[in-house]
């Protein structure tokens, strides 16, 4: 073998190589109802369960961002919570609503976990829920399971207003018209709290030349996240003009990144932020 | 005329027989109640100090920005007390409440801060 085709051969390799390893790495763009889809598993797999799959879209109906995550105290962070069934039984997370007792929209929201196996484990004995009991725990640990859902995504979305990206739901214009009344206060957990005095909005410059400046709106922020589920964990700058974001940044999930990358109307929606008239 | 033997016999079935209506009529759940590992489920009806002052701390972050520097380091100061009885609740309570007020704490050092600044 010559050095000509010793060189061609490591060169052919090397592209081969990136080729690889970029088709690795490329995320996947999620379908309209995987949209906001978060995958819990801090102890699942180990109780031999199914991880639990968490639909935002539907929790994100009845419920402003700030009741979930900062009355009821869920993590911003997928899986960081650290949320277990004694938890749940307990009547918090996910067992604050899920109780069995909680009414929405006319239904009684089912209960969570059960509370059998862990006071038998507890004294050692073995946990032998009943099929009932078993396909409670799937509503939730559904993960790979065949469950069937209270609420079906296709139907659900059908009569709200569209939008190109994320779920598909325009959700800013579906609470506006009325189709959605998000819940911002849950009786015995949130805090009584006065109304919210609205913050002014204000324009950041974008970087790239021609592309139109930001406008952010405290006013539609506030609403559903109040104050201090941006400050100071996500933004964290106290003098305005002194942070600065960038889109890379921002895709991993940092800064606005935090939300618009996973729950609310996703990066690829470029004029919903970058919306200040040219 | 009542015989004395028949009268105790009598009376020892009645005993017998409120014992057994009370150990019937009373909840299923009594011997788990008493059970440790059930009892610390049970959910708090009365509102502890702590959590008067919890919801007194943070029922007020809707008007941090309206604070004056005094206000928010006062706020910032009860969020401190308060923590350490936080601590020594239970294990899901201590996790749920030290975040939430870690949250409100956060943000009213966060308004401290930039009215520190704003500061000629």
């Amino acid at each position: 073998m010559n050095k000509k085709t010793l060189i061609a051969l490591a060169v052919i390799l090397i592209f081969c190589g990136q080729a690889f390893s970029q088709a690795g790495t490329k995320r996947k763009r999620p379908l309209p109802y995987e949209y906001g889809r978060v995958v819990i598993n801090n102890y699942s797999d180990t109780n031999g369960l199914s991880p639990v799959v968490f639909e935002h879209w539907i929790h994100r109906s009845k419920f402003t961002c700030r009741v979930c995550h900062v009355d009821i105290g869920f993590a911003m962070k997928a899986g960081a919570t650290g949320i277990n069934a004694a938890d749940n039984q307990r009547g918090y997370y996910c067992g604050t609503c899920h109780n069995g007792k909680m009414v929405v929209d006319g239904k009684t929201v089912f209960a969570s976990c059960l509370k059998e196996p862990i006071i038998e484990s507890r004294r050692g004995l073995i946990v032998r829920p009943s099929n009932e009991d078993l396909r409670r725990c799937v509503r939730c640990h559904s993960m790979g399971q065949n469950v069937a859902r209270d609420y079906d995504f296709f139907e659900f979305s059908k009569p709200l207003p569209k939008e190109r990206f994320g779920n598909g739901i325009d959700w800013e214009k579906s609470e506006e018209l009325g189709f959605i009344k998000p819940v911002s206060l849950l009786e015995g957990v949130s805090v009584q709290r006065k109304s919210l005095t609205v913050q002014k909005d204000f324009a950041l410059n974008a970087k790239v030349e021609g592309m139109p400046d930001i406008i952010f709106s405290h006013k539609k922020h506030t609403v559903w996240n109040g104050c201090e589920l941006c400050h100071p964990d996500i933004f964290m700058g106290v003098k305005r003009g002194t942070s600065h974001y960038s889109m890379v940044d921002i895709s991993e999930g940092k800064s606005c990144g935090a939300c618009h990358t996973t729950v609310a109307f996703p990066l690829t929606d470029c004029q919903r932020c970058h919306s200040k008239p040219v | 005329m009542f015989k004395p033997v028949c009268n105790s016999k009598a009376v020892a079935m009645m005993f017998i027989a409120v014992a057994l209506f009370i150990g019937l009529a009373s909840p299923h759940d009594v011997s788990a109640a008493s059970d440790p590992a059930l009892s610390e489920l049970q959910a708090p009806t009365a509102l502890e100090g702590w959590q008067k002052e919890f919801d007194d701390i943070c029922s007020k972050t809707q008007d941090a920005m309206t604070f004056s520097i005094e206000e928010l380091t006062a706020l910032v100061q009860r969020c401190d007390a308060l923590l350490p009885q936080i601590e020594k609740l239970d294990e899901t309570q201590k996790k749920v409440y030290t975040g939430r007020l870690r949250m409100c704490r956060g943000l009213y050092a966060y308004v401290l801060n930039s009215k520190k600044n704003e500061k000629p």
